[in-house]
């Protein structure tokens, strides 16, 4: 034991000893040479001779010194220490290879890194709350009205937080626009209701003052925490702050809190709540919205499970809640909402967060580690050429005693040298590449703002280097080392059987590759086609030359409905004579923009007979709406100024409403109830249909009414409605756009301290619409850029290589006889042989992995032949041209220089 | 690092050098081979280079020690010789060896007759 310790100590000793002991072992060995020769030469051998023998005596000095080498230090750190240094210098001597193979892998390794940076930011890291896997998103839904998933209604809300059990604590919040007035420009900004359940819930404490308590939450405390951001933004980070009054609406609020700087609420991603809010008021329910039953199903729901409650022992308990919730309905409605089905479901809130980009994420991590892939065959056809050159070394290296398993960590070490070069590079790239990503992603796509490169990311560099180092140099380092000593020493580069298993080997590599990039490529392709698709939508109106901005009025000081339709009646005749105004209308939405739903009881529809209200989209309109976006009239009439409150209710209705209600028949002069009990409106027109929300979701049902009729005490009784933040839109002769100032200096006039917002052409519209798909098509576009790129070269190397390999071969076959045009066509068969075999691999993996695509898709099947057939031609022509140059020199070979080529 | 003694064959140089060392006192490398070689009656014709593992192995465990010196002829030459330690060890191995060799000589009897 003591020895043994002993021994260790003093091996770790000879690390740092180790030139000192080198030379004295050679000196002892060399004394000992002396000896021997001397005894020779004793026994009457001649000097040369003597000292021969005692060569042979003392045994091969190399093999000595490295056995003392190897017990005295700690071999493996030391061959290792070797074959970095060894490595470094083959690495040197042929720069080419190294910089092409060290980019190769810096573009895999980077791509990888970057979007794994994303990915572990916005899927692996858990929500930044306390204990988040146990956080509930709750939601209502009324499916069988076209409802599957909304908010929660205030009464429903109260009724179900009252009658379950499975949550501890239940959080409910309501995002909405409000108007922040006082200090510098007016600005509009996201403000949040959130009961005071929230924050505790959350485990988020506000960095400076408090949170509200539970007797705050009730009307009449006008409250605020601001976000870091607004506090920085537009308080200048001052920490008075707190006691201080803020304007929202131009109604005061006094800070009692400030967030931290990254929490964000609600989280960026979660669906129809809007963006994280700048500031947060109390939920603060009132007595009239304790009322709205079956109305406003707005407030989102967040929960805490119990200890010990599981996920499906809350979703059974939360039917029984449902339950209650429909008995606690007055008798005239109760009846929709049983029919509608209405229920409570429940669902994971980190996946309500993420669930949106993850699908996106995956596909393109699944991406960049092809195009990894892809460069690791690159580099192993690479390796497998440069084996061949480095043959003769490699014999003589075996020849000194270098043994099979030396030398393949040898050529290991390279690799890793190799690949932790292009690691180091990628990295950089990498931090690159995010911030270009982040800096392109639309709005559209939640993606944080800022994504840490961190340990966590440095590691996963660090894992995929090696990973690939392996995955790259085992094969081509077994290879090598495989072929024996005299046929290696032998062989003269013609094809002996070594260079053939290269050859096939290397086949078998760039088949991989083309297989790899035809998976891209489809799902680029796919990408593409899908994106084309969407631009060819039929809008169902025309962008250009629109302009639309918001003008969003506080409820506090346009109260009434009259205030609101005279404010927006004067803004749209003032603007209407603007010159280059050729027609402008007000309404509460826009094409593209997002839609409220509201429900209907068609006439005469089958649903009508069952009693079940439909829900459709609702616009208001005043002015010239139709003529601005030009949609045009099908059947019936326009509006006109004579469709006054007081006159008959009317309604336009799109062509798939219509259609859906009425089918084959004539909806003109039908009637459709707005609620269940509402007022009647008759259809007089059929207008054509326009995507609401965005280009790739389907047409909703449409009902617009006129402006003039819905103003009125129906619309005060719905305080958080947009009624009050309407949209002027105007069609303009020239460029929209220079339209702008004079606008918002008509809305100036009215009321100055009212903020404009939302200034985008309908052009702009549409290209924020398709920014998401664009951005996804361009992302993966560009790996599959990359991956053909690399493919094309490994091709090209592979034939490149083969055809000098076979110089001498193309010689006796043109000596003989053979015409150019049939070398060309040989090396071309082989190239061509090898990119259809990948393409075949390819196209049977795409088949399986394509559909992982689907939900990024429009209109486009994630097998869509179309787009296989022309990859698939796309990939065989690259190959062609790839194997078109390698094709030439062969065709070029001289028989006579090919012959002498030894 | 696993103890030598369990590979018979570097054990028994090793334990030769030790015997050596104790009859010759203090000897270099090429003495310690020709000094086995001779006894051995050159049945044991070494590559005299693999001496040198088992001194460094000696060495290592601090059973011999090294020093330079001058040779008989006046030559520079690393000369070895047991330590305390290494008179211990060698009396242990010595008896573990005769013992071994004493079944292994029994067992290969047996093996005979059978």
């Amino acid at each position: 034991m003591f020895a043994s310790l002993r021994s260790i100590a003093s091996r770790i000793a000879g690390l740092f000893s180790f030139r000192r002991d080198e030379a004295e072992f050679d000196n002892e060995l060399d004394a000992h040479l002396n000896m021997l020769a001397e005894e020779n030469i004793r026994g009457g051998m001649s000097p040369a001779e003597a000292r021969r023998q005692a060569h042979i005596r003392l045994g091969g000095s190399m093999q000595l010194r490295e056995t003392n080498r190897n017990l005295r230090g700690l071999p493996i750190l030391e061959t290792l220490w070797q074959d970095l240094r060894y490595g470094l210098r083959m690495l040197r001597k042929s720069p080419g290879f190294t910089t092409v193979a060290i980019l190769t892998l810096a573009v895999g390794i980077g791509a990888n890194t970057a979007i794994f940076s994303i990915v572990d930011t916005v899927l692996l890291r858990p929500l930044p709350f306390q204990d988040p896997s146990r956080l509930i998103s709750l939601h209502e839904g009324i499916p069988r009205m076209g409802y599957p998933k909304m908010g929660f209604s205030h009464p429903d809300f109260a009724v179900f937080a009252r009658e379950q059990k499975s949550f501890d604590t239940l959080g409910s919040f309501q995002s909405e626009h409000v108007a922040i007035t006082g200090r510098g420009e007016p600005e509009r900004i996201s403000v949040s209701r959130v009961s005071a359940s929230l924050f505790p819930m959350l485990g988020v404490q506000p960095v400076l003052g408090r949170s509200f308590t539970a007797e705050e939450d009730a009307p009449g405390h006008q409250l605020a925490i601001l976000s870091y951001g607004i506090w920085q933004r537009h308080y200048g980070g001052d920490s008075g702050i707190l006691g201080q009054s803020i304007q929202l609406d131009r109604k005061p609020y006094v800070v009692v809190g400030v967030m931290p700087r990254d929490f964000q609420f609600p989280p960026a991603g979660l669906d129809d709540v809007g963006s994280p809010a700048d500031i947060w008021i109390p939920m603060a329910t009132t007595a009239l919205e304790l009322q709205d039953w079956g109305g406003s199903y707005f407030t989102s729901v967040v929960g805490r499970l119990r200890p010990g409650v599981t996920l499906e022992q809350a979703r059974s308990e939360t039917k029984l809640a449902s339950e209650r919730i429909i008995d606690s309905y007055p008798a005239a409605i109760a009846g929709f909402a049983r029919k509608g089905e209405l229920s409570v479901t429940l669902s994971p809130f980190q996946d309500e967060v993420v669930g949106s980009v993850r699908p996106l994420l995956l596909v393109l991590m699944g991406a960049v580690a092809l195009v990894l892939l892809i460069a690791c065959a690159n580099l192993a056809t690479l390796l497998l050429s440069r084996a061949a050159t480095r043959q003769r070394e490699i014999a003589v290296r075996t020849a000194l005693g270098a043994s099979r398993f030396r030398l393949i960590q040898q050529m290991l070490t390279e690799s890793i040298l190799l690949a932790l070069g292009g690691g180091t590079l990628g990295f950089f790239l990498a931090f690159w590449a995010r911030n270009l990503m982040l800096r392109l992603v639309p709005s559209s796509i939640p993606l944080p703002d800022h994504v840490p490169l961190n340990s966590g990311v440095l590691a996963f560099a660090i894992g995929i280097s090696i990973l690939a180092a392996v995955l790259f140099g085992t094969i081509p380092a077994f290879q090598a080392s495989a072929a024996t000593m005299q046929s290696s020493l032998q062989e003269s580069g013609r094809g002996s059987t070594v260079s053939r298993r290269r050859l096939s080997l290397q086949g078998f590599f760039v088949t991989a590759e083309f297989a790899l990039a035809l998976v891209l490529l489809m799902g680029a392709g796919l990408l593409i086609r899908s994106f084309a698709k969407l631009l060819e939508t039929n809008l169902g109106f025309r962008p250009e030359n629109v302009l639309t901005v918001n003008i969003p009025l506080p409820s506090t000081v346009y109260s009434h409905a009259s205030q609101v339709e005279n404010f927006y009646k004067d803004v749209l005749q003032r603007v209407s004579s603007l010159p280059g105004v050729q027609s402008a209308s007000i309404s509460n939405d826009l094409p593209l923009h997002g839609y409220e739903m509201v429900s209907i009881s068609p006439e005469g529809s089958a649903d009508f007979q069952e009693q079940k209200p439909q829900a459709v989209c609702q616009s208001w309109i005043l002015g010239n709406y139709f003529q601005t976006m030009d949609i045009p009239l099908l059947e019936g009439r326009w509006f006109n100024p004579d469709d006054e409150l007081n006159s008959q209710q009317v309604a336009l209705v799109s062509l798939s409403t219509a259609k859906k209600f009425w089918p084959g028949q004539d909806a003109i002069g039908k009637r459709v109830r707005w609620g269940v009990n509402g007022p009647w409106d008759t259809i007089v027109g059929v207008v054509g249909d326009v995507n609401e929300r965005s280009l790739d979701e389907p047409v909703m049902p449409h009902v617009y009414r006129p402006f003039s009729q819905v103003a009125g005490p129906f619309l005060e009784q719905d305080p958080f409605g947009d009624w009050h933040a309407m949209n002027l839109a105007l069609r303009t002769k020239s460029d929209p756009a220079a339209m702008t100032s004079a606008v918002v200096a008509q809305a100036h006039s009215l009321d100055p301290d009212l903020p404009v917002t939302n200034i985008r052409t309908m052009t702009q519209v549409i290209s924020s619409s398709v920014a998401g798909p664009r951005f996804n098509t361009i992302l993966l576009g560009s790996f599959a850029g990359v991956a053909l790129f690399l493919a094309a070269i490994g091709i090209y190397g592979v034939l490149a290589y083969a055809v000098a390999q076979q110089t001498h071969e193309i010689g006796i076959r043109m000596a003989l006889g053979a015409q150019p045009d049939h070398v060309l066509r040989l090396v071309l068969y082989r190239g061509t042989r090898l990119a259809l075999v990948g393409v075949g691999i390819g196209a049977v993996a795409a088949v399986i992995l394509t559909r992982w695509l689907s939900s990024l898709l429009y209109a486009v099947s994630a097998t869509d032949p179309a787009t296989f057939v022309s990859v698939a031609i796309v990939l065989v022509l690259v190959a062609l041209a790839a194997c078109y140059i390698p094709a030439r020199r062969a065709m070029r070979v001289d028989p006579m220089v090919a012959l002498r080529y030894e | 690092m696993p103890d030598g003694k369990s590979d018979v064959l570097q054990g028994t140089l090793d334990l030769m050098v030790l015997k050596t060392l104790e009859a010759m006192g203090s000897l270099h490398g090429y003495g310690i081979a020709r000094r086995i070689e001779q006894i051995s009656e050159d049945a044991l014709r070494l590559n005299q280079g693999t001496i040198y593992a088992s001194l460094v192995r000696l060495l290592q465990r601090g059973w011999i020690s090294a020093e330079w010196g001058a040779s008989e002829n006046n030559r520079k030459a690393r000369f070895y010789s047991l330590t305390r330690a290494g008179r211990k060890q060698l009396a242990v191995e010595a008896e573990n060896w005769v013992r071994i060799s004493g079944v292994i000589g029994r067992v290969m009897q047996l093996a005979h007759r059978g």
